[in-house]
């Protein structure tokens, strides 16, 4: 900082020490020795008369009425009374973090869920799987089952009246290469007389006994 | 720190402390020990009665509930200052920062027991405070109005002392330009601070 031009050092000294001296809080040297200075100092002397006028203007009371009891009483109310609107967002803000909160738990508590249902699913379909390892057992197959393959050009009538004239029903299939698993209807039937009626049967390209098969 | 001033200071923290166990009556103590004051400091920033009035009430309501927070390191005078400098700001940014002019201003709330030399200085004052910025009357009247030093100036404004110290010269050489000179002499000085 520079102090304005055409001033000694000990009228910046003065200038500085000013408003302390009329607030009354220099240091009583600092106070005796801008009285001294003041003294033959015509312009600093201007200058403090000019600044114990400010000093003075500015501890007038303020020209604006407010009424300390009336606001006094308001302020009192206000401390009755709920807690302003404005006080809101310091306290919102943790509810606003409890919402956020909830939110997220709701969240992850649907994906649990969600993940527990898969899961569940997955779990039954693993009982029955689509495949079969050496070292199980084969599916038990019932008794007189006969693998058949109907001709292309077979129509699903012909092929549901064969079935009921010979007392048969369909328990698998069609497989990759069309065959059908059936078995007789009653256990007591001749499976050999049927097996000799399907081979005899127009439409009817092969017809195996299951049990024979390797 | 001169002794009025300490014992000042002793009562406003006995005050505060009886305010902290919700003690009302030392609420309303301390509100009417501080009102003058603080409505001639918000004067500064505002003309509207109504603002000053909402400001005083938002810096007690702050003081009552922060009572028992109040850790010494200032005054207290110096602590209560400064949530009303704050809070001031805040409600200049919520009803705008442009003061009612002094014409708005009815000639009968002026008080009538006001003498002429003090009318006559409240003239000349505000010819020199119109030119200020509302940083350069707030320090103004902290140090002229109220006798606050830097330091405490600097607490309220929470700024460095440094910065105070330049708004105080810049407000000083200014009105010295501004004001009228009591000798009749012409202004002499320039500012010269970056």
């Amino acid at each position: 900082m520079t102090f304005p031009m055409n001033t000694s050092q000990d009228c910046l000294r003065a200038w500085e020490a000013m408003p302390w001296v009329l607030q009354d809080s220099a240091t009583q040297e600092q106070s005796e020795w801008l009285k001294n200075h003041l003294a033959h100092c015509e312009s600093c002397r201007a200058e403090f008369a000019q600044q114990t006028r400010l000093r003075r203007a500015m501890s007038l009371p303020s020209d604006i009425p407010v009424d300390a009891n009336a606001g006094l009483n308001r302020l009192l109310s206000r401390l009755d009374a709920p807690m302003p609107q404005e006080s809101l967002p310091f306290r919102s803000r943790p509810r606003s973090g409890n919402w956020l909160a909830r939110a997220m738990v709701a969240a992850v508590l649907i994906q649990a869920i969600g993940i527990g249902v898969l899961g569940a699913k997955l779990l039954s379909t693993g009982n029955s799987p689509a495949y079969r390892t050496l070292s199980q057992e084969p599916s038990p197959v019932a008794s007189g089952a006969i693998r058949v393959v109907p001709d292309a050009n077979m129509t699903l009538t012909d092929w549901n009246a064969l079935l009921h004239s010979l007392q048969l029903q369909v328990v698998g299939g069609p497989n990759d290469v069309g065959a059908y698993t059936v078995v007789p209807a009653r256990s007591n039937s001749a499976t050999q007389h049927t097996l000799q009626k399907l081979r005899g049967t127009r439409g009817i390209q092969l017809a195996e006994p299951v049990a024979s098969t390797p | 720190m001169n002794e009025a001033d300490l014992n000042a200071d002793v009562a406003d923290r006995m005050l505060l402390q009886r305010m902290s166990a919700g003690d009302r009556v030392a609420l309303a103590t301390l509100y009417h020990s501080y009102h003058g004051r603080l409505c001639r400091f918000l004067a500064r920033l505002t003309r509207r009665a109504d603002v000053i009035e909402e400001v005083i009430n938002d810096c007690f309501l702050v003081t009552w509930q922060k009572a028992g927070d109040f850790r010494g390191d200032s005054r207290v005078s110096t602590w209560i200052m400064g949530i009303a400098y704050r809070c001031g700001l805040k409600a200049l940014r919520q009803h705008g920062d442009e003061p009612v002019e002094d014409d708005a201003v009815p000639e009968e709330r002026i008080p009538s027991t006001d003498p002429d030399e003090d009318r006559e200085l409240r003239d000349w004052l505000g010819k020199g405070l119109d030119r200020l910025s509302a940083d350069q009357r707030v320090v103004i009247e902290l140090v002229y109005g109220v006798g606050h030093t830097l330091e405490d100036v600097a607490t309220i404004m929470q700024c460095p002392v440094g910065t105070v110290k330049a708004r105080l010269f810049h407000a000083r050489v200014k009105l010295r330009n501004v004001l009228p000179a009591l000798a009749g002499e012409s202004p002499i000085y320039k500012e010269n601070v970056p």
